[in-house]
């Protein structure tokens, strides 16, 4: 009898909460004053004070949700609150009052249920983030260091050779200026001398794969070096691995890759290219300067339009170019006899992950029966296996800093930044599937990409 | 046969609409459209004809002399045609009645159902006004040679402006059906800014909750009108480049484009990057739905089909003067439109209904006369 008496009790109460708990989302002040009175049994208690506990019941378990967004400076609305008055007047008072608190407090109440509705719109790339300008840096990072996290962040050095190049080359700096604290060895305190500029690095722009792969092997070389060695003779050892990698991996990889794709061109050949890879330039220069007579098309695109840099490397030697930008090119995909396109890296299932647009321009070649050629070098080989564009994927920063919009169309009628329901998004890297590219050409051979994963193998590697 | 005093004040109404056109003040399916009506009409209120030939004649080199001077916009002689289609039937009813529908019935055959269509059009509804005009309706009368066309203007002008109010209203009724077509927390790919697009969505949205995605269609950025006009609205819309329409296709459930002409084996003109996204949603499954009116159905096939449509637009768009050293020695390509095939293309949604492409064959057949296709 009188446990469904307090179910019907409990039943109003309940409406009313629902409209507390919008309105505080922390429960410390309501809490407070409930530690001040003795515990009682539902029995005892008068109606209101078992809407208060209700209602504390409530706001804890919204707190522990929201913990987070609201400041403490809604505890005074909630103190509020708890002024004895029937929940629902209460709410208005609070709402209307705005609290003890700085001023904004109930408006952003509301205001967070309404972007909540806007912003429901694509939480696909929430999990990014809008990348930030580099803080100021926490603890001991070179200079060297900072400079190149300030290229990165505004995009002066763009692309995975130029970003593994210049990071290495900096590192070089930063160890060669490095002097082991006594009671230390270089092998095990140099790599913690290096993770914090390693970490001021990817908050200025996250780490590419290729970055990945080569300070991979940097710490392998410096947790192995010698520890008998005199540490200037240690540190050169070390600078000349990094110059060994770079030679090896990139430069001469670049070479062996240039002639062998330069195989694939013949004379009147039309080969499309997509953005700006720095291993296509070389094989498409290296190809005319052999005396190959060939066109090319650069396909471009936002948002960072860099085939107009390819153009004018490739205009200047005096190649026949086109260019247009990306919806165009269902219009010359006819004509055209070979794609080649660059990678950022490539996955074990097949997949290349290169910049934004690569997988169309690959899927339309498909299509039209035009064979895609990838040009790789072996470094960017990541273990991971990728199925869609999302999970690993980088967005531009908001506005125009690449200023990619043709100045025939004034500023004013383009939609530059966010506003209430519109969010802009420039994902800058896309998967292409292995089932549009034709072969992926690597310093180790022309390989199809089923058979990407076995390229550790090819690499010497026994073990994954 | 133009006649002579009328011609004068006709033709420079058409040579100010031809003249717009070639010089392109003019752009876009609907105002040409509507543009063409207004001219048609203007032209046929002052003609003077005294039997049918004359004035289907008339309006032919109206619409020659129009077509001439922009063929890209197929509008212009879809409404010319569609004119006609209507005119020929006022006729039919004004001078035979109820006969026609009798001889369709009577000579079923193979041939002539082929021929004829669906045989709904035929059952126009009495004009009170005629039954009079019946006996009235004389053709090449030597006394009066006005008598014909004094009889016929009037309902000459009501089936004109038949047309001109399916033109004006064929955005609300393609919107008509939009809730149906779309459930919620739907992710809708869409590029470029067509404004039957847009009215379809927008007309959606207060039942509805879903979200856009735009592509900002490069060279003409189209994309960034339709993000504003979409997102004013209430309407949740995400803008985002056309390199990441591959990217995102996994995650869309639909593809809503326009269309600029819709041709007579299903595909169609549209913007270019139409072909791209139509592609990738094909790649991925997605259905692709156009939302195009009626008077974009041309009865022409695509037979170029690299360049959709030959039609190109300033390359300064694509590659500015800014560029200098580089605009002489590069080619730069910038095409209005692409050619879209009907194996790309799920559903066409128009204001009269909803149809495959398979179809687009019959509903040319019915909206136009066969002698009309060549104007």
């Amino acid at each position: 009898m009188s446990a469904t008496a307090t179910i019907t009790m409990s039943a109003l109460p309940s409406k009313s909460t629902i409209k507390l708990a919008p309105a505080q989302s922390h429960a410390e002040a309501s809490s407070s004053q409930a530690q001040n009175q003795p515990p009682k049994s539902q029995k005892q208690m008068t109606k209101t004070e078992r809407r208060e506990q209700q209602e504390r019941q409530r706001a804890a378990k919204a707190a522990t949700k929201a913990a987070g967004p609201q400041p403490s400076g809604s505890n005074q609305n909630s103190a509020q609150v708890k002024k004895g008055a029937p929940p629902a007047a209460s709410t208005s008072a609070s709402v209307k009052k705005g609290g003890k608190g700085p001023d904004g407090k109930p408006t952003k109440d509301t205001k967070e249920t309404t972007s909540d509705d806007s912003a429901r719109g694509l939480r696909i790339f929430s999990h990014f983030g809008l990348p930030k300008p580099p803080g100021p840096s926490k603890g001991d990072i070179h200079p060297a260091i900072i400079r190149l996290g300030l290229q990165f962040s505004e995009f002066k050095i763009v692309g995975a050779n130029a970003r593994c190049i210049s990071t290495l080359t900096a590192f070089k700096t930063v160890i060669q200026d490095y002097v082991t604290p006594p009671n230390n060895t270089l092998s095990r305190h140099l790599l913690t001398h290096l993770s914090p500029q390693i970490t001021h690095l990817v908050s200025a722009r996250p780490m590419s794969v290729t970055m990945g792969n080569a300070i991979r092997e940097l710490k392998l070389e410096i947790s192995g070096s010698d520890i008998d060695l005199p540490e200037q003779d240690a540190k050169n050892l070390l600078c000349q691995k990094i110059d060994d990698y770079i030679s090896e991996r990139i430069t001469i990889a670049d070479q062996v890759i240039q002639e062998t794709a330069g195989t694939k061109i013949k004379d009147g050949d039309v080969i499309l290219t997509y953005a700006r890879s720095s291993v296509v330039e070389q094989v498409l220069v290296g190809a005319w300067d052999d005396g190959k007579q060939f066109s090319v098309v650069v396909v471009d695109s936002r948002p960072m339009l860099e085939g107009k840099k390819l153009l004018s490397v490739l205009s200047a030697m005096g190649i026949p170019c086109t260019y247009l930008l990306l919806p165009s090119i269902g219009s010359v995909i006819t004509e055209v006899s070979t794609v080649l396109v660059g990678a950022h890296s490539l996955h074990s299932n097949g997949a290349v992950f290169s910049r934004a647009g690569t997988a169309l321009v690959a899927m339309m070649a498909k299509q039209h029966s035009v064979p895609v050629v990838v040009c790789c070098e072996t470094y960017k080989f990541a273990e991971t296996i990728q199925l869609d564009s999302f999970t690993k994927n980088e967005l531009a920063p908001a506005g125009d800093i690449f200023s990619s919009f043709p100045l025939t169309r004034s500023k004013d009628t383009l939609t530059l930044n966010k506003q209430l329901n519109l969010e802009i998004l420039n994902p800058l890297y896309d998967l292409t599937p292995p089932s549009s590219i034709t072969a992926v050409v690597t310093e180790v051979g022309v390989i199809p990409p089923s058979s990407i994963s076995s390229i550790p193998l090819a690499l010497g590697r026994t073990t994954l | 046969m133009a006649t002579d005093l009328s011609s004068v004040a006709n033709q420079r109404v058409v040579d100010t609409l031809a003249a717009r056109l070639r010089r392109r003040q003019v752009v876009g399916s609907r105002e040409t459209a509507l543009e063409t009506v207004l001219v048609l009409r203007q032209v046929i209120s002052k003609a003077r004809f005294s039997n049918i030939d004359q004035l289907v004649e008339i309006i032919r080199s109206v619409g020659r002399k129009l077509v001439e001077a922009q063929p890209k916009e197929h509008t212009v002689g879809n409404t010319v045609r569609k004119v006609l289609h209507h005119i020929r039937e006022e006729y039919h009813t004004a001078s035979k009645g109820t006969a026609v529908v009798s001889t369709s019935k009577d000579t079923l055959s193979i041939a002539k159902f082929v021929l004829q269509g669906q045989p709904r059009k035929q059952n126009v509804p009495q004009k009170t006004t005629l039954n009079e005009s019946h006996d009235m309706l004389k053709e090449n009368d030597a006394d009066d040679p006005d008598a014909f066309a004094r009889t016929l203007k009037p309902v000459l002008m009501e089936a004109i402006q038949d047309v001109l109010d399916e033109l004006e209203t064929v955005h609300d009724n393609i919107s008509k059906n939009a809730k149906d077509h779309i459930h919620s927390d739907e992710i809708i790919l869409t590029i470029g800014k067509s404004s039957t697009v847009e009215a379809f969505l927008k007309a959606a949205a207060p039942y509805r909750k879903y979200t856009v995605i735009v592509a900002d269609t490069a060279p003409s950025y189209g994309g960034h009108d339709m993000a504003q006009s979409l997102s004013s609205a209430g309407i949740s819309t995400v803008l985002v480049p056309d390199s990441s329409i591959y990217a995102l296709m996994s995650r869309i459930n639909k593809v809503m484009i326009g269309a600029h002409a819709i041709l007579a084996n299903g595909g169609m003109f549209a913007i270019t990057g139409s072909l791209l996204v139509a592609t990738a949603a094909r790649a991925h499954s997605t259905p692709v739905v156009v939302c195009a009116g009626q008077f974009k159905l041309t009865p022409q096939w695509n037979l170029y089909h690299e360049y959709g449509a030959l039609d190109f637009a300033d390359p300064s768009s694509v590659l500015g003067f800014e560029e200098g050293n580089l605009v002489d020695k590069v080619d730069v390509v910038n095409p209005f439109y692409d050619y879209v095939r009907p194996e790309l293309i799920d559903a066409f949604i128009t204001n009269d209904g909803d149809h495959p492409p398979s179809s687009v064959y019959r509903l040319i057949k019915e909206a136009y006369d066969d002698e009309d296709y060549e104007l």
